[in-house]
């Protein structure tokens, strides 16, 4: 990345959080406010964004698949299910079991949907990402299921499902935090297997890297930012999938410059969104999962509108 | 010592061999074309070489070691392949593209030096490329694309080289060119092993070739005895005066 292009870069981030600091009612005229509501609520959405950009890079890269984010390949709702399950089973959100419990439900919907797309044979772009929304389908059905059975908690977990940002636990953000940034940290030791994913696991294995483990590797590494970021914010779709898109224009694609890049810009995207949500239809406020559906889903058409014409 | 050595190779993808106790041997500076019908399996026959593909039975050692046991990144080093098509959605440069010729070299997390943009820029002068190492790979036609696959190959400093089908798709011109530039490696020492569609191309460079016909039978040897009109009809099931016959 160039000078500029980094300062522009910075420039976005920087003014996300401002934004995201003043959004609300009350603007600049409570410190209180501000301190107390708004900065955590901003670290939460730089932290989940982050978490979603990272994953979403990770997943594009070593499936050699442009429409793959851990929302579509069912990642998110496979941590989702698992949430809630917790919630319902009364384990806290700080406790390690819930952070392992996330992360395994979102592993197993990844390789579900995986192993699905695989069965068809040679493994197409096309079948990923039906396979990710057959098992995202299902999983939403159980964890609806469970929310129609479970009166007393549901609006609460509801809110949760939709992908919200409010009242964050400081040991929650400070856990998926520490999560994210290691599994970026580790993404990015291995760059130069992901560049040789991104051209294809043949190709990946005649250069020397053995196919089979970096897949499951950087699987294992964006379940974990996935499932750290929905610890926080629940299920929040297309973070993951447009940011690495806007990220690669800048950067190119190698995986070097791109994965702390998207975990960047996806948490600029994120924090932007979030504070759109509370500001633009104020005073109520909407959801930071939905602004992104808003924004994203026109977006994830567009790019299915690209592929099908052949020049991604 | 051949760079390499195969014995009784065997492979079926069903009931039936497709490759059936195959055995021949490579030496610095041999160009050996793979020719046979379809579904002879050419194709396999590579990847089998390289271990991406497992042979049911048989040995296949490369510089002396049996290539099972050999970890990927360490076989990268010894050979490299060329696929017949790669294609990516993302706009890797030339340049970034040939430098990936060098992860075996220098591991997933170091950045470049010194002598890995030596051979990278090495590899470009040598297939003509040079010129383009900025571009996308996505904007270059299939010809020149598969130029810089060969150069990703060559960056690898690997002492067999195998590509599938390398002239497929490509115009005469082309064609030519990638043959005279395999034969030049193989002067240069490399052993070099070419899977191909028409024999006529053999005869641009080639000292050996594997003659597969299918069901597992094979016959294999030194270019101008392998290509005689009476083995390729009946390999390919042709009349012998047919004109499609080098």
């Amino acid at each position: 990345m160039t000078r500029n292009k980094s300062l522009i870069f910075f420039a976005a981030l920087a003014a996300a959080c401002l934004f995201s600091l003043a959004a609300g009612p009350a603007g600049w005229s409570s410190a209180d406010i501000i301190i107390n509501l708004r900065l955590p609520r901003t670290l939460a959405a730089l932290a989940v964004g982050a978490g979603l950009g990272l994953a979403g890079a990770l997943f594009q890269g070593v499936l050699k698949n442009p429409l793959s984010d851990p929302y579509i390949l069912g990642t998110s709702s496979g941590a989702t299910a698992a949430a809630v399950f917790c919630f319902l089973a009364g384990i806290e959100r700080t406790s390690p079991v819930f952070f392992l419990a996330v992360f395994a439900g979102a592993f197993g919907a990844t390789f579900l949907s995986y192993w699905l797309a695989r069965l068809a044979g040679r493994l197409s772009d096309a079948a990923l990402v039906l396979a990710g929304v057959a098992v995202s389908a299902f999983l939403s059905a159980l964890v609806m299921l469970t929310l129609t059975s479970a009166r007393e908690r549901s609006f609460s977990l509801f809110y949760f499902v939709l992908g919200g940002l409010y009242s964050v636990q400081p040991g929650v953000l400070i856990a998926s935090s520490l999560i994210i940034l290691a599994a970026g940290a580790v993404a990015m030791a291995r760059w130069r297997a992901l560049d040789a994913m991104a051209l294809g696991s043949e190709n990946a294995y005649h250069l020397g890297v053995d196919p089979e483990r970096e897949r499951i590797l950087f699987f294992a590494l964006a379940c974990a930012a996935t499932s750290a970021a929905v610890a926080i914010g629940g299920t929040i779709g297309f973070v993951g999938l447009m940011t690495p898109h806007i990220i690669r224009r800048m950067t190119g694609p190698s995986a070097r410059v791109l994965v702390p890049a998207a975990a960047l810009g996806g948490a600029a995207l994120l924090t932007a969104a979030d504070a759109a949500g509370r500001s633009f239809f104020s005073p109520s406020e909407i959801p930071a999962g939905v602004v992104m559906a808003l924004a994203g889903a026109p977006f994830f058409m567009w790019l299915l509108w690209k592929s099908s014409r052949g020049k991604n | 010592m051949p760079v390499l050595k195969v014995t009784g190779l065997t492979f079926s993808y069903g009931p039936r061999p497709l490759i059936q106790g195959l055995s021949f041997e490579l030496r610095s500076g041999d160009f050996m074309c793979v020719l046979g019908p379809n579904g002879s399996g050419k194709s396999t026959l590579l990847k089998l070489l390289t271990g991406f593909m497992k042979a049911s039975s048989g040995s296949v050692k490369l510089g002396g070691k049996e290539a099972a046991l050999i970890e990927p990144g360490r076989l990268a080093r010894l050979a490299a392949y060329v696929a017949s098509e790669t294609s990516t959605p993302y706009d890797f440069s030339v340049r970034e593209t040939v430098l990936l010729g060098r992860t075996a070299r220098a591991g997933f997390w170091r950045g470049y030096r010194a002598e890995d943009g030596a051979a990278a820029g090495l590899a470009m002068e040598e297939t003509g490329i040079t010129a383009l190492a900025e571009r996308s790979i996505n904007t270059l036609s299939t010809g020149e694309r598969q130029l810089v696959f060969i150069a990703q190959a060559l960056a690898q400093e690997a002492g067999l080289l195998l590509l599938d089908e390398p002239t497929s798709h490509l115009d005469l011109k082309y064609k030519a060119e990638i043959m005279a530039l395999l034969a030049r490696l193989g002067r240069r020492g490399l052993a070099v092993a070419a899977v191909l569609h028409e024999p006529a191309l053999a005869r641009l460079g080639c000292n050996k070739a594997l003659l597969l016909n299918g069901g597992g039978a094979y016959s294999f040897g030194a270019e101008s005895e392998m290509l005689s009109p009476e083995r390729l009809a009946a390999a390919y099931g042709l009349p012998i005066d047919s004109p499609l016959l080098p």
